[in-house]
């Protein structure tokens, strides 16, 4: 008996997936010249990748670049989005995003806070900090400028039907006009598309995306602050 | 904020290059466009929050596809209960009949990728989308490499049952019409 034992499904998977060491590799090739099942099942592996890596080939992102204008807002902001995270990842003279516990620590005069949960003890905290750093600034006659970014469930409490923070932020707004809420348009589409009708509260502005209004302000130097 | 401008065209083209296949990961992962949209969001902007995690920029590419991955289970987590991750089971995707209507092979492909339980399509989406090694998969979803071979096995003969057919009467017809 000087039978070859049937190669594995792993290992021809392997094999077309160029995951084979040189020596498997090698005697895999032998064996797929000698034996024509194992070609034609090689060969069916092979088309089964490329037919499925051509499916996905078309996607794009929906909102990363609009056919009205290609070059507009959109690639603007996936700019952006390249130099903030490149200068991110290439860790010079950049910090972790702070906490938003950091707040009143913080010297800059132009701040974005990010909302990405509707959870209490988040909002609660962000809303506290947000207006214990405009109190101090305002004590001290700095002019500073606040924007509240909201976006997934934090979405919630810049929402007429769904906020229970509507009167504090009211209030917020009313005392310190340099006080700011973004809403992000995707979240909003994507609740619509779920049927839910978004009405967000009074004087709630609308971005494109949390991601391209988070990019734009920091291209412009201010500082990012995730609740 | 120093430092933002003052990068090499070369590491801000390997970020950029990362936006779409991020959005077709996502979209395989949950079939989608929408939530696809929105997945692929928010992994960058953990990626912004976390950025100092990420010690060997050459790993980028698989660090943004493990958060990614991580953003689909919290989503799963929230909107509910977790999908099944291996089960024979198929999934809820569009029928292959409905895909199929449009004789289009992409769409009947993705149609098929989509029945497939979440923790198959995962790994072949970034086996085959994207070109991981099996190792660097197993990184990304944090599941041994034994676990990456038998899933592909079993997504790769539930296509081939039933897309190696379909395929060659794609090719039938496009030698026909030539």
């Amino acid at each position: 008996m000087n039978q070859k034992p049937e190669v594995s499904q792993e290992m021809r998977n392997a094999f077309v997936d160029g995951q084979l060491d040189a020596a498997d590799w090698t005697a895999m090739v032998e064996r797929v010249g000698a034996d024509e099942a194992l070609r034609r099942q090689v060969c069916e592996l092979r088309t089964l990748k490329d037919m499925t890596r051509s499916a996905y080939a078309g996607l794009h992102p929906r909102r990363a670049a609009p056919p009205a204008n290609r070059w507009g807002w959109a690639r603007v902001a996936g700019m952006a989005l390249v130099f903030v995270l490149a200068g991110w990842l290439a860790h010079d003279a950049l910090e972790r995003p702070r906490a938003v516990a950091d707040l009143r620590g913080v010297a800059a005069d132009r701040i974005l806070v990010h909302v990405a949960s509707s959870r209490g003890e988040v909002v609660d905290s962000a809303l506290q900090e947000v207006e214990d750093y405009l109190r101090d600034a305002r004590a001290a006659g700095r002019k500073v400028e606040v924007e509240i970014v909201a976006n997934n469930t934090g979405m919630d409490i810049l929402r007429a039907d769904t906020s229970a923070y509507a009167k504090r932020l009211e209030r917020l707004r009313a005392v310190y006009p340099n006080l700011t809420y973004i809403a992000c348009n995707q979240t909003a589409d994507r609740l619509r598309e779920n049927g839910t009708a978004v009405r967000l509260l009074p004087g709630v502005h609308v971005a494109p995306t949390a991601l391209d209004e988070i990019v734009k302000r920091m291209q412009q130097g201010w500082v990012y602050i995730r609740a | 904020m120093r430092g933002i401008f003052g990068l090499s065209a070369q590491l801000r083209a390997r970020v950029e290059a990362q936006r779409e296949p991020l959005y077709r990961l996502a979209h395989s992962w949950c079939r989608d466009a929408g939530l696809a949209d929105d997945l692929v969001q928010e992994a960058l902007l953990r990626a912004l929050d976390r950025a100092a995690q990420l010690d060997d920029p050459q790993r980028l590419k698989s660090w943004l596809c493990a958060i990614l991955a991580n953003c689909l289970k919290d989503h799963f987590r929230r909107v509910r209960p977790l999908e099944p991750l291996d089960e024979d089971m198929p999934a809820q995707g569009e029928t292959p009949e409905a895909a199929s209507a449009s004789s289009q092979l992409a769409a009947r492909v993705r149609a098929e990728v989509e029945r497939l339980p979440l923790g198959q399509r995962q790994v072949v989406a970034l086996v085959d989308l994207e070109g991981f090694s099996y190792a660097e998969v197993g990184q990304i979803l944090e599941v041994p490499i034994g676990t990456v071979m038998s899933r592909l096995c079993r997504a790769r003969e539930a296509l081939r049952a039933r897309l190696i057919d379909f395929a060659a009467e794609q090719n039938d017809k496009v030698r026909s019409i030539r």
